[in-house]
């Protein structure tokens, strides 16, 4: 085992710890332990091609927070209107920390193999509660230091010394918000909830939360208004709901000198609950530990329920019983899978959201009647933005030790049970959605939009089909270990979520000409159908002996 | 050691566990047995002080574990059911971190462990992660960290299961002679012939409540039955596992199941 240079750094704040009453030797131990683990992680059991990850998968994809950061810089360079420009850097740094917290650090918090391994030993809860939270600071560190790094600069080298300090300790502050605030919600949930019905509560508040972020980040934009592009701040007391703006208001306190009473307020505001959420923390933590076990019980029997838009789906969808069996296979495993749900469900929302957000935010003079003339209904193309990292997630499970049984099964024709999975997340994810929406817009543009909308749909089968295509490493789907999703954040996830921007090109270019959008549409079936046979081939059986015939054949 | 007080665990609404008393004296071993859901492995995670919402009085070694105050349990050994572990560890790893929490120095830690593991003959595996290990091999590995800090009561849930013969008799021994030495053992097992080979008392919990707690011989006296399955399933109220086994093989089969 390895030392660790945060451990190292750790231990200068070592007094704080001992004079909260937490054993710092073991805290230590217990970190270190967790950091190991970290760096380990296995892959999938059947996984044959051999490809081992090594190191920390967290850590290395922490360049793509560095990249996110970058869309800090213009709001640091715009001017010296700091209330505007801060709240908004620090609404984006709430938004990408509290997104992190929840979908990455969630796991840790609730994690009750801790409890079985660690709290059977001589260990003090409040000892355990802090190397938790310690675990959970110290990457929520690494994500601030990479998305805020270059912006610091930024900061330092225009705005001088004391913006520095003032960033710098705002960023303590907002990381101890952020994961404080989560624990404490949870907490909370705990208390009131047990078994099963608890693990859903928690799911949906982490899913309404991720979506509440992006929401509450669009309101902080709306109080601000945008008169004369000249912005200017005035006061409302529903600001005070809205922490960003707590964060802008020191700046304004001290580099503008501008010492309004609500000014004032805020700062204190950002100063404050932060610390008062710690200190409520440490009295409650105990019973958070204690409030955990209820995780491990269900007491409660279950009816069985039938679905019949999964029967009707796999009835008319899929052509072999073994295609069916998957497709009916990955709809229960979308519709029971908390962690799946967690990851996907946010994004799905946002997808619901954010084309009408667009629209209704356009500035515009001649109202709705102007926008139902127009080619805003593109704006649909949110609904396929979402599509890779979706797609992606389908490769995962929490049970994935359960996929042996896919090995262990007489399957005939493997290619099925992709192809099965992937239409069932299209049926069961992206349809809805994109139904939604589509109701909505030709309310708003008339029935007109109709072939474009069928164009955007087949992009968005055609983006699935690709991206499926790109990332699929294993045979089955939801057979490999969450462990490995965060590397989602990657270069190629990038690329593929990008392309949405290809159809949308592909679009416009479509719409010049009258019946442009009738040959993209004829252009976009073709390329589906030739990649659907290419991707799931009909005669392919399993892979390693496929591999076997085709050396044959060279023989 | 250790003396349990009408005890009463309510989950809700249901009492998972029902006025227990218990009082168990140096160099007993116990074997804690009842059917799938009676309450075993709830007794043990309350006088572990992993559940605290219990009604009753629970002492050990003179302590009142509700006082809050871990410092009991540094003198207690565990192997918790289902070999929970960090299988991203290795074996080594694995138990001097075990070993250090239970306020061991780290090389005296090493050392044992390497040591104990040796006498399971899993040196070789020692640096390998326990995620590749076999569930027999882990489960040595977990029984070697129940010890490693020399405790004086240990709580073994099913820590057997896994293990091929040759090694469940290793481990019956050193039950015996660790017993001997005047270390107290409390476990639960489904295996009843090895519980009727080596606890020197028996306690039966059904639905909660305990409705035997005594030696073999005194069980045998009280009932008809000659083994401690036939015992087990007597006092459980359990008769019909012939018929139980034919309708489901018949159902196996696909043929239809009379009444």
């Amino acid at each position: 085992m390895r030392e660790f240079q945060t451990l190292k750094v750790l231990s200068t704040f070592k007094s704080i710890f001992i004079w909260l009453g937490v054993d710092y030797g073991v805290m230590e131990k217990i970190l270190q332990i967790k950091l190991t683990m970290d760096e380990r992680r296995v892959p999938t059991i059947f996984n044959e091609t051999g490809k081992k990850k090594e190191g920390n998968q967290f850590l290395k994809s922490l360049w793509v927070y560095g990249l996110y950061g970058l869309i800090l810089i213009p709001f640091l360079l715009l001017g010296e209107n700091y209330i505007f420009q801060l709240s908004l850097a620090f609404g984006m740094i709430l938004f990408i920390l509290m997104t992190s917290m929840i979908s990455d650090f969630s796991a840790v918090l609730l994690d009750v193999r801790d409890k079985n391994i660690i709290q059977t030993k001589p260990v003090s809860r409040k000892t355990m509660a802090a190397a938790k939270i310690v675990h959970i600071m110290i990457y929520m560190g690494f994500v601030t230091v990479a998305f805020t790094a270059i912006p610091f600069v930024v900061g330092l080298v225009k705005h001088g010394f004391l913006f520095a300090v003032i960033f710098l300790i705002e960023l303590v502050l907002t990381v101890l918000l952020v994961v404080v605030f989560t624990s404490l919600l949870y907490l909370v949930i705990l208390r009131f909830f047990d078994g099963d019905k608890l693990k859903d509560i928690i799911n949906y508040v982490q899913i309404l939360l991720s979506v509440g972020v992006v929401v509450g980040y669009q309101v902080l934009i709306r109080a601000f208004d945008f008169v004369d592009l000249n912005l200017t701040y005035s006061f409302s007391w529903w600001h005070v709901l809205i922490p960003p703006i707590w964060y802008g208001a020191p700046f304004e306190v001290f580099l503008n000198g501008n010492s309004a009473n609500y000014l004032i307020a805020f700062t204190v505001l950002a100063v404050l609950v932060p610390v008062v959420a710690i200190w409520l923390y440490a009295k409650l933590m105990p019973s958070f530990e204690r409030n955990l076990e209820k995780l491990l019980s269900d007491t409660k029997k279950r009816k069985k329920k039938k679905n019949w838009v999964d029967e009707i789906g796999a009835k008319l969808l899929c052509r072999s019983k073994e295609e069916r069996i998957f497709f009916r296979f990955a709809a229960s495993m979308m519709k029971k899978e908390r962690e799946f749900k967690l990851k996907v469900f946010p994004a799905l929302g946002m997808s619901l959201f954010f084309p009408f957000l667009f629209i209704f935010t356009y500035p515009r003079e001649g109202g709705l009647e102007e926008i139902s003339g127009g080619s805003m209904f593109l704006f649909v193309y949110f609904c396929n933005f979402m599509i890779p990292s979706l797609v992606y997630m389908l490769r995962f499970s929490e049970g994935y030790k359960g996929g042996w049984l896919f090995r262990a099964a007489p399957i005939v024709k493997t290619s099925r049970a992709y192809s099965g999975a992937i239409k069932a997340f299209f049926v069961k994810l992206y349809l809805p959605v994109f139904l939604v929406v589509s109701i909505l817009f030709i309310w708003i543009f008339s029935a007109r939009i109709l072939p474009d909308l069928a164009a955007v749909m087949l992009g968005g089968l055609l983006q699935t089909l690709i991206t499926h295509k790109v990332v699929t490493e294993d045979e089955f789907p939801f057979s490999a270990s969450f462990e490995f999703a965060q590397e989602a954040g990657t270069g190629k996830m990038l690329v593929l979520t990008l392309m949405t921007f290809g159809f949308v090109l592909a679009h416009f270019i479509a719409m010049a000409t009258t019946w442009g959008i009738y040959v993209y549409l004829v252009i976009l079936l073709a390329a589906l159908w030739i990649l659907w046979k290419r991707v799931f081939p009909e005669n392919k059986i399993r892979s390693h002996e496929s591999a076997e015939l085709s050396l044959d054949q060279q023989e | 050691m250790l003396s349990i007080k009408n005890l009463t665990m309510s989950y809700g609404g249901k009492n998972v566990l029902n006025n227990i008393n218990l009082e168990v004296k140096k160099g007993e071993i116990i074997g804690y047995i009842g059917p799938n859901g009676a309450g075993k492995s709830t007794t043990v995670k309350i006088m572990l002080g992993l559940i605290d919402d219990y009604q009753g009085d629970v002492v050990i070694f003179g302590h009142d574990i509700s006082s809050g105050d871990p410092s009991y349990k540094k003198k207690i050994g565990y192997v918790p059911e289902n070999a929970e572990a960090y299988d991203n560890l290795t074996a080594m790893e694995y138990l001097i971190f075990t070993g250090e929490l239970y306020g061991m120095e780290r090389d005296v830690a090493e050392l044992k462990a390497e040591r104990l593991l040796e006498q399971f003959e899993l040196q070789d595996a020692r640096h390998s992660r326990l995620s590749s290990f076999s569930k027999g091999m882990k489960q040595k590995v977990l029984i070697t960290s129940s010890l490693l800090h020399d405790p004086d009561l240990l709580f073994w849930d099913e820590p057997l299961s896994g293990l091929d013969a040759n090694s469940m008799m290793v481990i019956q021994e050193i039950l015996a002679q660790l017993a001997a030495q005047g270390k107290t053992i409390f476990y639960s097992s489904h295996i009843m012939d090895l519980v009727e080979k080596i606890s020197n008392r028996i306690v039966l919990l059904v639905k909660g409540e305990v409705v035997a707690d005594a030696t073999f011989e005194e069980l045998k006296e009280m009932s008809e039955e000659g083994s401690l399955s036939g015992i087990f399933n007597q006092l459980t109220g359990f008769t019909e596992h012939r018929s139980k086994a034919r309708d489901f093989v018949s159902i196996v089969q696909g043929a239809d199941v009379d009444a």
